[in-house]
């Protein structure tokens, strides 16, 4: 709906195909100004403000991005993740969130969502995360990359190492580590390829790298340590 | 004894007795239970009051009565019940009659007294014949109280048990509370297999007789069951809905004093955008810190403790003086000392640096605590400058960036072209603690 020609130029360095949106929140006045934001960039398929309503929805019409409030009542959006993607694993998740709580952000990104972004994030941003999504790569913020070397690299320095099935999931390689710390410096994926002379692509690579190995590690300080963060 | 007791408090001096409570006064009627002087269920002083003698004296008898085969016990429960207390309009009786579910209650509660009465009778233990009677009557009243009494007689009830917690009998903590139960606990249990031991006079038979007494417990709680588990959901429905009232008036409180007097504030300075945003910000970095973690939110305002702390403190205080968004993305953590305040302090200059001359509407910082090192980044994509240009004298940067970090063994580096934004990369080495 109300996909203009002239935001179809517009978005000829994206993908050939305008993503399709669901939004999920329980504030209309945030899904009023996401539509705002989003109209002409994206298809915004539909909106729910509710877990019932949005999981029906989402199977319904079959949206690219979902993009999800973490903070819902009843169960809120770990609960719509949940029921999506057991019954529709094509549908990508971006987590939207108020919430700075590590606790929160680990478990939406480690129930499958593709990525995390903050409610203030600028509306150009947005469009632009919405399109990494949907083209199946992940989004990180700047925090969520802090929260994930903290992870990683802290409990690993100081905490007894977690028993683990498979090691390689519980490590990130020193480039991974580089990437995740230009993104967290505030660098765009264009910069980190320039600054370290690799490709774009590659950097995406190493990010969905870390994705993957954030949702699949076994390291049980992961959730001890979001919970201890939350609390301190 | 009594009669001792009763001798001395005859002799008080006259004046006392007409200022005490318990002074004998003229006959009222009609027959009400007290409300006000009750030391239990206000029966005594009902009674006192109605036939105009001294609360101690009836009390006394009550007492007396008592030792013989329970009978002021029992007398004492059925008054309970059947007299109005003062100031309400029916008797516990009526009220547990006519209450559908109470009587249902009051209806398993006799036969179950009496099938434990009859096996007294038959088996021909336990106390004296007739105040088996008394204490069976004394037990159907208790629960027709402990289901009919008012929520002002519960009070009075309730402070009651409040004293004997002060006496740490009813308290379920405290050695001294252990120790009496089990001691209560066990006297019981010896006196009880001992008794059943006697049935057929052979301790095999107590077998028996346990497996039966199992069954009867076993009876007795299918009978209860539903009503027992009704009201432990009733209490713990009745307190999470007290907790839920506390965490509102709480919410209440908080978004009073801080998002109201934002909104106000906001509408005084409508026409001011930047005071606006400023104020929004303001806002939601408070509610966000209330959000993730509201025990201690508020308490530590003003000093920081740690390197964390201290940073963000650093994104607040530019954010509030100029009108850039500043993000502080944290990893690792440290304490604070004279050179990570130094730290902190050009960190301060290179922000605010950042947030006045870039031009940018977002600065970020990155600050990682490492083994042997705490970096810290700010980072800006404004329209930057070319550090060879600047001159050196210049204080900002010379003196309170890079000198700075260099006297505290540290460095400064900058990274900056025009129109490309600028970054500060800021080293301190860390002797591990």
């Amino acid at each position: 709906m109300g996909v203009t020609t002239s935001a179809n130029d517009r978005m000829t360095m994206a993908p050939p195909r305008i993503p399709k949106v669901f939004l999920v929140d329980d504030h209309a006045l945030i899904r009023a100004g996401l539509r705002a934001e989003l109209a002409g960039h994206v298809e915004v398929v539909g909106e729910a403000d509710e877990v019932e309503a949005a999981i029906e929805m989402i199977l319904e019409r079959t949206p690219d991005v979902v993009l999800l409030d973490v903070h819902m009542p009843d169960g809120g959006g770990l609960a719509v993740l949940r029921a999506v993607t057991t019954t529709l694993p094509a549908v990508k998740f971006l987590a939207l969130s108020v919430s700075d709580a590590a606790e929160d952000v680990i478990a939406v990104v480690r129930a499958g969502a593709r990525g995390y972004v903050t409610k203030n994030i600028e509306g150009p941003e947005l469009i632009e995360a919405i399109v990494r999504t949907a083209a199946g790569d992940a989004v990180f913020s700047r925090r969520l990359a802090g929260f994930v070397l903290d992870a990683f690299t802290n409990t690993a320095r100081n905490a007894t190492p977690a028993p683990s099935l498979d090691p390689a999931l519980d490590q990130l390689t020193p480039r991974e580590v580089e990437v995740l710390r230009l993104i967290a410096r505030g660098y765009s994926y264009r910069d980190i390829a320039e600054q370290l002379g690799i490709a774009t692509k590659t950097v995406e690579s190493h990010v969905s790298a870390v994705l993957r190995k954030l949702q699949l590690s076994n390291r049980y300080q992961l959730t001890n340590w979001a919970t201890e963060r939350h609390l301190l | 004894m009594h009669r001792a007791r009763l001798g001395v408090i005859d002799k008080q001096p006259l004046l006392s007795s007409v200022l005490k409570p318990d002074s004998p006064g003229r006959p009222q009627r009609p027959l009400r239970r007290s409300s006000g002087d009750a030391l239990l269920g206000g029966v005594c002083s009902g009674l006192a009051r109605r036939f105009g003698v001294r609360i101690r004296t009836v009390r006394i008898i009550a007492v007396l009565l008592a030792l013989f085969f329970a009978l002021g016990i029992a007398a004492y429960m059925t008054l309970w019940i059947v007299l109005i207390r003062n100031g309400e309009s029916s008797s516990i009786f009526t009220k547990t009659v006519n209450d559908r579910r109470d009587k249902e209650i009051l209806f398993v509660v006799s036969i179950a007294i009496l099938t434990l009465l009859i096996a007294f009778i038959t088996i021909g233990v336990g106390p004296p014949g007739l105040s088996l009677w008394f204490l069976a009557l004394t037990g159907l009243d208790s629960v027709m109280v402990w289901r009919g009494a008012t929520e002002d007689e519960r009070d009075h009830l309730r402070q009651i048990s409040a004293h004997l917690a002060r006496l740490r009998i009813g308290r379920s903590d405290g050695w001294r509370a252990v120790a009496l139960r089990t001691g209560v606990g066990i006297v019981f249990i010896i006196w009880g297999i001992s008794l059943m031991s006697r049935v057929s006079g052979e301790h095999g038979a107590a077998a028996y007789v346990l497996a039966g007494a199992s069954a009867l417990v076993l009876g007795i709680f299918a009978l209860f069951a539903p009503w027992w588990i009704r009201s432990v959901q009733d209490l713990s429905l009745e307190r999470r809905a007290r907790a839920r009232a506390q965490d509102r008036a709480d919410m209440a409180a908080h978004v009073h004093d801080s998002v109201m007097q934002t909104l106000s504030l906001i509408q005084r300075a409508a026409a001011d955008p930047n005071e606006v945003t400023r104020l929004a910000r303001q806002q939601e970095r408070d509610l966000r810190s209330w959000l993730a973690n509201p025990e201690t939110f508020g308490k530590n305002s003003s000093s920081s403790r740690t390197l964390s702390q201290a940073l963000l403190e650093v994104e607040s205080e530019v954010e509030d003086h100029y009108d850039v968004s500043v993000e502080a993305v944290l990893v690792g953590e440290a304490s604070l000392d004279d050179a990570t305040l130094a730290l902190v302090a050009a960190c301060r200059e290179a922000t605010v640096n950042a947030a006045k001359w870039s031009g940018a509407r977002e600065v970020a910082i990155y600050a990682e605590v490492e083994e042997g090192q705490i970096s810290v980044f700010i980072r800006d994509r404004g329209v930057g400058f070319d550090p060879k240009t600047v001159a050196p004298d210049r204080q900002g940067v010379a003196g309170s960036i890079v000198d700075r970090m260099r006297r505290h063994g540290g460095s400064a580096d900058v990274t900056s072209s025009p129109g490309g934004g600028t970054e500060w990369e800021l080293r301190l080495p860390r002797t591990t603690e």
